[in-house]
């Protein structure tokens, strides 16, 4: 038990960028435990007894907030669910003005979905109590990149040996610890990149985990990522930009998939699905590029027959529902720490 | 002796009243001439009566590092919002604003509600300016297009022969390239410049940040430099062709903040061109790194060799990612773009710096950051930022008050209302005078404009103003002393 365990220093959940990688380790173990709760292997633990958790959704949503629902039931919340569609906010209110009455009608801790890149930033300087965030606009979806990290390391232990030779700096250091890491294994995300909030949450999540990340896609949806991939997201990471879905592909030990919404054809970035699909969706001929094993994700809902041919995502090597089902441990997690930290 | 007792007022200070003043032991800033050195000026009845060089034991002590006297400044570009939104800034508030900046000049952007598109316009923004009792000039600019519609030509005959100095939809860019030809041949004819925006926007529909490693990490929609260069390039192609017919006609590009709309420009004006541009404090000294939090000028965030940083990397991100006072167009750019906003200053390319005051009632700020209101309350913090600029060794000092004083007034030509860049004997004073070691901090109550919406609330910046004179009479005044 290391001493990052104790301490969860964050009172939002906003985005990953923040956090450590101690952070990211210790919702991976609090998740670990929570698995055991929903398996009736573990004494549920009702933290969130008596807390008001409103659920606060401006675009439409199944699984995260089915999910976050759930979780928040598990520890024992009382849960209030508000969609934008059916509330003042189509009378015109305020965001800050709806999130202040949620506040007064008891709401404590605050789950957000907002069409706009960083909403939930705003309301965190308002709210008394925590914020998570549900996804903003293309800018971030923590919980999700959090849940597919833990949905990889069921699947892929730390690679001792780092097949893929040299191994950075930060993710050496993690193993000498004993700790699992990515090092040495290449995850590839292909798609709609520019429009993706779980393409960029996982960029953080991913590259401090160690992995050697590629990020895939026709070069109109992956405008500006060669300038972040060229910064190097703040340190010593692994992280290439590219066109070439074979490239991308080979040998790597993750393919994660990107939802491609039909408005991208209205906008001018894209000539067709038909094209999509031909250069970029990932068939059974594509996904033996990768390593022998590799496993398949989506974060959802999925256009089987662009993105994703069907054989694929319902495949042996797709962890799609693992993904989904891993949504409550992971989020039943971020619900109980970030209480915690407020306590 | 301390720096302020230097500054003597010989009778009682009052807002509009003329002054009569003794500034011994000044650093004296001469933009016309070139000059700047000890001197001091006698003011008697708002008139300059006496302006003396110091020279030998007379002048040792004194250096540019405390109190300093300039003409007036003069900014091309201010928005003060009435009529129409007169919570977000008055006509009073704006020129209360300006003379606290330091500013004894501000031209005024013709997009309020209604549109400053027919001369009768103009009797109620100069009976506003009256009431305000403030001696600061305002200067209107007309709509270039009725309502700023970009459809068909205001009266800029007409609005011009009634005190308009130039035209502008600012705000929005005029689309049409027929009409802005148009518009440009017209003003011309009058000698006037058409004041253009330059953004095209149909590459920056729905635009919120400036297109890189920032708006791609912050998810927000990328806002390309190519949307003001092809716009700048379009405007100055166009001015090419009108000239030829009608010699008088000028075009003015506001708010430059690309490195490569500012190259359009040199390469103009290395061709004759009769254009002129200006560059705002915000993007000199800001940079699109502040919206994930950084708070580093944009000196600060380029490395030995020039290339710009990355703050994550760097671990400065201290404030609030997606602050909307930050938010603003054109938008906050790369260290780069602010480099080259610097260096066109210290070329000639750049003309001014003008502030684009853009004062917003807090309802339109203190929402999301991709719906707020576009804009930055400048007028109080832009000699503060400007002397950063001039401390960190950017921008000499001389440079910056030409780019606040005869800059703005070559931009405007002769014929608008303004005072000669100087400070005379025989003229009405119209001069700032500022202790430029004296920080003070940025708070919502130390602006008097009702834009609040800056990012350096809370912030210290350097040169507080002490006095501000326009046309002989007092505008503001700090405790001196």
């Amino acid at each position: 038990v290391t001493a990052a365990r104790a301490a969860w220093p964050h009172r939002h959940l906003l985005d990953v960028d923040g956090l450590s990688w101690p952070d990211i380790e210790l919702v991976m173990r609090t998740a670990d435990e929570m698995v055991d709760v929903v398996a009736g292997r573990r004494a549920a633990e009702p933290v969130l007894r008596g807390v008001g958790v409103t659920i606060l959704f401006y675009e439409a949503s199944t699984r995260t907030r089915v999910s976050f629902e759930l979780a928040a039931r598990q520890l024992g919340a009382s849960v209030v669910s508000v969609s934008a569609a059916g509330s003042s906010v189509t009378k015109g209110e305020s965001l800050l003005d709806t999130v202040r009455t949620l506040e007064a009608e008891g709401a404590e801790m605050l789950v957000m979905r907002h069409g706009v890149s960083g909403a939930p930033y705003l309301v965190a300087e308002h709210f008394g109590g925590n914020v998570l965030n549900g996804g903003d606009g293309w800018h971030a979806h923590p919980t999700q990149a959090l849940l597919d990290l833990y949905t990889i390391r069921a699947h892929l232990p730390s690679s001792g040996s780092g097949r893929r030779g040299t191994k950075p700096r930060g993710s050496a250091r993690r193993d000498e610890a004993g700790g699992w890491s990515l090092a040495g294994r290449k995850v590839a995300i292909v798609g709609d990149v520019l429009h993706s909030r779980v393409a960029r949450s996982n960029v953080w999540t991913l590259t401090a985990a160690g992995a050697d990340l590629w990020v895939c896609g026709p070069s109109t949806l992956l405008r500006g990522f060669d300038a972040w991939a060229r910064a190097g997201v703040g340190g010593e990471r692994r992280f290439t930009v590219t066109s070439d879905v074979e490239a991308a592909l080979r040998d790597a030990d993750v393919v994660m998939t990107l939802r491609l919404q039909k408005e991208r054809m209205a906008s001018g970035l894209l000539p067709s699905l038909r094209e999509y699909a031909a250069t970029h969706g990932i068939s059974r001929e594509r996904l033996a590029l990768a390593a022998p094993g590799a496993i398949v994700m989506h974060p959802g809902p999925m256009n089987e027959g662009v993105e994703i041919e069907p054989d694929v995502a319902n495949g042996p090597q797709s962890v799609v529902t693992e993904q989904v089902a891993n949504g409550v441990p992971i989020r039943m997690a971020l619900l109980k720490l970030l209480r915690g930290a407020v306590a | 002796m301390s720096p302020r007792a230097a500054v003597a007022a010989r009778s009682g200070l009052e807002i509009g009243k003329p002054v009569d003043l003794d500034l011994s032991r000044t650093w004296l800033v001469d933009p016309v001439a070139g000059r700047e050195g000890p001197a001091e000026i006698v003011v008697r009845g708002g008139v300059v009566a006496a302006v003396r060089w110091l020279r030998g034991p007379e002048a040792a002590g004194i250096d540019d590092r405390g109190i300093i006297v300039a003409p007036g400044f003069t900014d091309l570009h201010v928005h003060l919002r009435e009529p129409g939104n007169e919570a977000a800034e008055t006509i009073a508030t704006g020129l209360a604003a300006a003379a606290h900046g330091g500013f004894t000049t501000v031209c005024v952007m013709p997009n309020t509600t209604p549109a400053l598109d027919h001369p009768w316009l103009l009797d109620g923004f100069r009976a506003a300016v009256a009431g305000s009792g403030s001696p600061v000039r305002a200067l209107p600019y007309g709509a270039a297009t009725a309502g700023r519609a970009g459809e068909q030509l205001a009266p800029i005959g007409e609005l011009g022969d009634a005190g308009a100095i130039g035209f502008s939809d600012d705000g929005a860019p005029i689309r049409s390239a027929p009409l802005l030809r148009s518009a440009l041949a017209y003003a011309g004819m009058g000698g006037l410049p058409i004041v253009d925006h330059a953004e095209d926007p149909t590459l920056t529909d729905g635009a919120e940040a400036n297109e890189g490693l920032i708006a791609t990490a912050l998810g927000l929609k990328g806002w390309p430099a190519a949307a003001e260069a092809s716009a700048a390039a379009r405007d100055v192609a166009i001015l090419a062709d009108v000239v030829r017919d009608v010699p008088g006609a000028r075009l003015h590009l506001t708010h430059l903040s690309t490195g490569a709309s500012l190259e359009v420009v040199r390469r103009a004006k290395a061709a004759g061109l009769p254009v002129t541009c200006d560059v705002t404090p915000h993007h000199l000294a800001f940079t699109d790194e502040w919206l994930a939090g950084a708070r580093r000028f944009a000196w600060e965030a380029l490395d030995a060799d020039g290339a710009a940083r990355d703050p994550w990397r760097d671990g400065v991100l201290t404030a609030r990612p997606f602050d909307s006072s930050l938010r603003v167009n054109p938008p906050l750019r790369s260290a780069l773009d602010a480099t080259a906003c610097l260096a066109a200053l210290l070329d000639g390319t750049a003309d001014a710096i003008a502030t684009d005051h853009a004062p917003h009632a807090a309802v339109d700020k203190d929402v999301e950051f991709g719906l707020a209101a576009n804009g930055i309350s400048g007028l109080e913090t832009a000699l503060g930022l400007i002397l950063e600029a001039v401390a960190a060794g950017r921008l000499p000092l001389l440079r910056a008050i030409q780019a606040l004083t005869s800059g703005p007034a070559r931009v405007l030509g002769a014929r608008a209302p303004i005072a000669e860049a100087s400070i005379m004997e025989g003229s009405p004073a119209d001069l700032v005078v500022f202790d430029r070691s004296a920080r003070w901090t940025v708070t919502r109550e130390a602006l008097a404009s009702r834009g609040k919406n800056t990012p350096l609330v809370g912030r210290e910046l350097p040169g507080q103003v002490l006095l501000t004179v326009a046309g002989g009479r007092l505008a503001s005044t700090n405790p001196l002393g």
